[in-house]
């Protein structure tokens, strides 16, 4: 068996919901199943095979090439597989995801990770607005996984993120974590304005102070804090800024956080 | 002229006495005539030989229209992101399983052979709004019922000892004014008494600010809409809705009426005692037994099914005890003009909870020991207790006893061992169902060309094919006929048509608006002429339905 191939033809001229190509909702389909089945595009009903040329035969393994930057809700909602974006992806790239990994060589739109539940999304260019965030109506964001960043982030990184981890080796926009539950956000690069605006509790790891700082963040002074070497060591190995740090480097400057909210949340400014 | 014939079905029709009788039925121009003319041509016939044949139902208290519709819909993105309904040649794009949008909802409906729909809950202030949302729900027929209780007006008029005509006068400016089919009272006095902080009010509590009582509002609305000859009788939500023992305040809301005709709403939710380890029993028992003596009392059950759901409700007194219970975790409780009020709480019933469980079998309960199907209706309080497309199941639990003992298995232990369900014998006959589904309804609302197939009915007709499985016979009718036009094929809507709109005009002394106008100017958002709908923009709004008068007894 060899990973599926979608190979984009032409780019479409409006945005595809392509949250039915993946590894759990194509799981015991021959390459002619997927090609008949439809996907909407704009209002009209098309073809996949209409829109991609197909290659290869194991839906456990699917790739896309071609500029896949209209194409939203690529991963959705799946349990196991991997999926390979070569090149730019749309909107809502693994929203929902349970499991598997999704890997994407260029930058995806808005919300990358919403609502995410487990599994790991690599996205080596930049990701859009409210990465791990949530969508209008729902009361959490991302909730259990990893998502790897090696570019930017746009802004509302991690709104309302419930659990899981976001590692960006960029820089991050305004209000990152926003409406934080709980999780782990790192930045390697600068962050926006006034990070963890109306954050609850959850953990934003940073490297420097960032320019515009909320009054509602407390500064708790310099402290030791042991399960930093955990985290590291967990980290080991990982693609991009976090994949080789110190473990025993694990003095950071405390802020607590927003006292607008709960306050419970914390941002760890590294020596 | 349309002449349609349907031959040789198996007619049954309760209003009529008909049970299960072979009958050729003929429908000329939307009406259902006894033979045909000389001269008449049969344009389309249907062969129905073999099949059940029902006139449409009724749903008479379903939340479709209005403020806290539209509240809940906002509130739930979720639910429509994750339903929904692609465009068809024929039908336009919907969403939402819980709180569905008005096409959605007007689609479901006519597929599962609901012809008519009555919103029970219309704020006057938001009537406007309500009618604008019924009339853009497709294929079915459509009313509401006005909401008066907490408004100022009515308890300002109640602190002066206002005579009762003046009081008959403004509830017949009211119908008028908002273009309704009767009116409702939602927790007697208590959504009032919320805002000046009462958490709780009993029948005999008086509000804190007007000192009213809710026995004296029911009394006194119920002898209006008496007096009025409004044909249904006061739509009551009575008071401590979901309380652990409130059974003994249904009771005395039913004392209220003081033998006037009194309709109870969702009475599942107004039936529960206080008793065993958990302080929750249920009180089907009670109320039931109460039902079948007093005569003047209807109810429909409000029977709660297991899922995800919202509960959209004028009492803000009880949306606000339930709020800490939200399901997802988000809620609204509101003031709305100083009219009433509104809680919205989105609700996962689940199977496995006590108070769930015995919940759902006491609502059961209540439909199997009412003894008169006549005056038991068959409702979930859409969609308080589950969305309406649960209808069908619902029917199979009622008619199906090894299928009701079998879920009864599955539920939480604990409250099966509460519920006295599994010594009900009772199963509805599809006679029964009728007569719950169709003409107690259209006989407690006073449609009296609705709800049956006697010569001079209106051609709301559907067959059903027979199915063992009553759950599958109920969701996907053959058949359905709106007016005489068929909309609905094998369960697929197949032709778009615009319902009517049902409401009451009793007679009144207009003398009234001298108090009305003054009280609307110093006080309201809007001026009393501004408020009032007229039949031309009730039309209009309503994208072209059609008005349809119903008539009041002479007054009393």
């Amino acid at each position: 068996m060899s990973a599926l191939v979608l190979t984009l033809r032409s780019a479409p001229a409006q945005r595809v919901d392509a949250g039915a190509l993946n590894p759990t909702a194509l799981a015991g389909m021959t390459p002619a199943d997927v090609a008949a089945l439809t996907l909407q595009v704009g209002k009209n009903v098309v073809r996949v095979d209409a829109l991609f040329d197909l290659s290869g035969d194991d839906p456990g393994d699917i790739v896309f090439r071609g500029d896949c930057s209209r194409f939203e809700r690529i991963g959705a909602g799946m349990k196991s597989g991997r999926v390979t974006v070569e090149g730019d992806a749309g909107g809502y790239v693994a929203q929902r995801m349970l499991g598997g990994e999704v890997i994407v060589t260029g930058s995806t739109g808005a919300f990358c990770a919403s609502g995410m539940k487990g599994g790991r999304v690599e996205v080596r260019g930049n990701v859009g607005d409210y990465a791990g965030g949530a969508v209008p109506g729902d009361m959490k964001g991302m909730a259990g996984g990893l998502l790897l960043v090696a570019g930017n982030a746009g802004e509302r990184l991690g709104d309302r993120m419930r659990r899981g981890q976001i590692l960006v080796s960029g820089n991050a926009g305004d209000y990152c974590a926003s409406r934080m539950i709980a999780g782990t956000i790192a930045v390697a690069g600068t962050v926006g304005a006034y990070p963890g605006y109306l954050m609850k509790r959850g953990t934003l790891i940073l490297n420097a102070l960032p320019v515009q700082m909320l009054p509602g963040m407390v500064d708790c002074g310099a402290h030791r804090l042991g399960f930093l070497s955990l985290l590291y060591a967990s980290w080991k190995g990982l693609p991009g800024a976090f994949g080789a740090l110190d473990a025993s480097a694990c003095t950071v400057r405390r802020f607590m956080g927003d006292m607008g909210a709960t306050g419970r949340g914390e941002m760890l400014i590294r020596g | 002229m349309s002449v349609i014939k349907l031959t040789g079905g198996r007619v049954i029709d309760p209003a009529n006495g008909v049970d299960d009788q072979v009958r050729d039925i003929y429908v000329k121009d939307g009406r259902i005539v006894a033979s045909l003319a000389d001269g008449d041509k049969v344009s389309a016939e249907y062969n129905v030989s073999g099949r059940i044949v029902m006139s449409g139902a009724i749903d008479m208290h379903t939340h479709i229209g209005g403020g806290k519709v539209n509240i809940a819909r906002e509130m739930l993105p979720e639910d429509h992101r994750d339903d929904p309904v692609a465009r068809t040649e024929i039908t336009r794009s919907s969403c939402g399983y819980c709180a569905p949008g008005t096409l959605a909802a007007g689609y479901r409906y006519a597929e599962m052979g609901y012809t008519s729909c009555f919103e029970p809950a219309i704020i006057p202030m938001n009537a406007r709004q309500a009618h604008m949302e019924m009339g853009d729900t497709p294929i079915v027929d459509t009313g509401g019922y006005a909401m008066l209780g907490s408004d100022d007006f009515l308890l300002r008029m109640l602190v002066a000892k206002e005579d009762q005509q003046t009081i008959n006068d403004y509830v017949a400016w009211i119908l008028h004014s908002t273009q309704t089919l009767g009116i409702k009272v939602v927790n007697p006095g208590g959504i009032s008494a919320f805002k000046f902080n009462q958490r709780k009010l009993d029948v005999d509590e008086q509000n804190a600010y007007y000192g009213v009582t809710p026995r004296q509002i029911l009394r006194t609305l119920s002898r209006a809409v008496h007096e009025l000859g409004v044909p249904h009788p006061l739509h009551v939500h009575a008071s401590n809705l979901g309380v652990a023992g409130n059974v003994d305040s249904t009771l005395a809301t039913m004392d209220a009426a003081e033998g006037l005709p009194i309709h109870l709403t969702h009475i599942q939710f107004h039936s529960y005692g206080s008793e065993g380890d958990r302080k929750f029993s249920s009180g089907a028992a009670r109320i039931a037994e109460a039902i079948n003596r007093h005569k003047n009392v209807t109810a429909d059950v409000g029977q709660v099914l297991f899922g995800q759901t919202v509960t959209a409700s004028g009492d803000n007194m009880s949306q606000y005890r339930n709020s800490g219970l939200a399901s997802p975790k988000k809620s609204a409780v509101m003031d709305i003009e100083m009219e009433a009020g509104c809680g919205v709480v989105p609700f996962k019933y689940k199977d496995q909870n006590f108070v769930n469980a015995l919940q759902w079998a006491i609502g059961l309960e209540i439909f199997l020991m009412v003894d008169d199907p006549w005056r038991i209706f068959l409702t979930t309080d859409h969609p308080n207790g589950a969305p309406f497309t649960t209808y069908p199941h619902l029917i199979k639990l009622l008619t199906d006893r090894s299928f009701r003992n079998s879920m009864l298995d599955t539920i939480n232990a604990d409250a099966k061992a509460m519920s006295n369900l599994a010594s009900l014998e009772r199963e509805y006959s599809l006679y029964e169902i009728a007569i719950m589904t169709r003409a107690a309804p259209a006989r407690i609302l006073g449609l009296t060309d609705r709800g049956h197939l006697a010569p001079g009915a209106a051609a709301d007709i559907v067959v059903y094919k027979e199915d063992a499985d009553r759950e599958r016979m109920f969701e996907k009718p053959e058949l359905v006929f709106k007016d005489g036009e068929l909309v609905v094929r094998d369960g697929k809507v197949v032709k778009v048509v615009r319902g009517n709109t049902h409401v009451v005009k009793p007679e009144f002394d207009r003398g009234i608006e001298k108090k009305i106008e003054p009280y609307f100017r110093q006080y309201h958002s809007v001026r009393m002429n501004n408020f009032k709908i007229s039949d031309d923009e009730l039309c209009e709004c309503g994208g072209g339905s059609k008005l349809i008068p119903h008539a009041c007894r002479k007054r009393s």
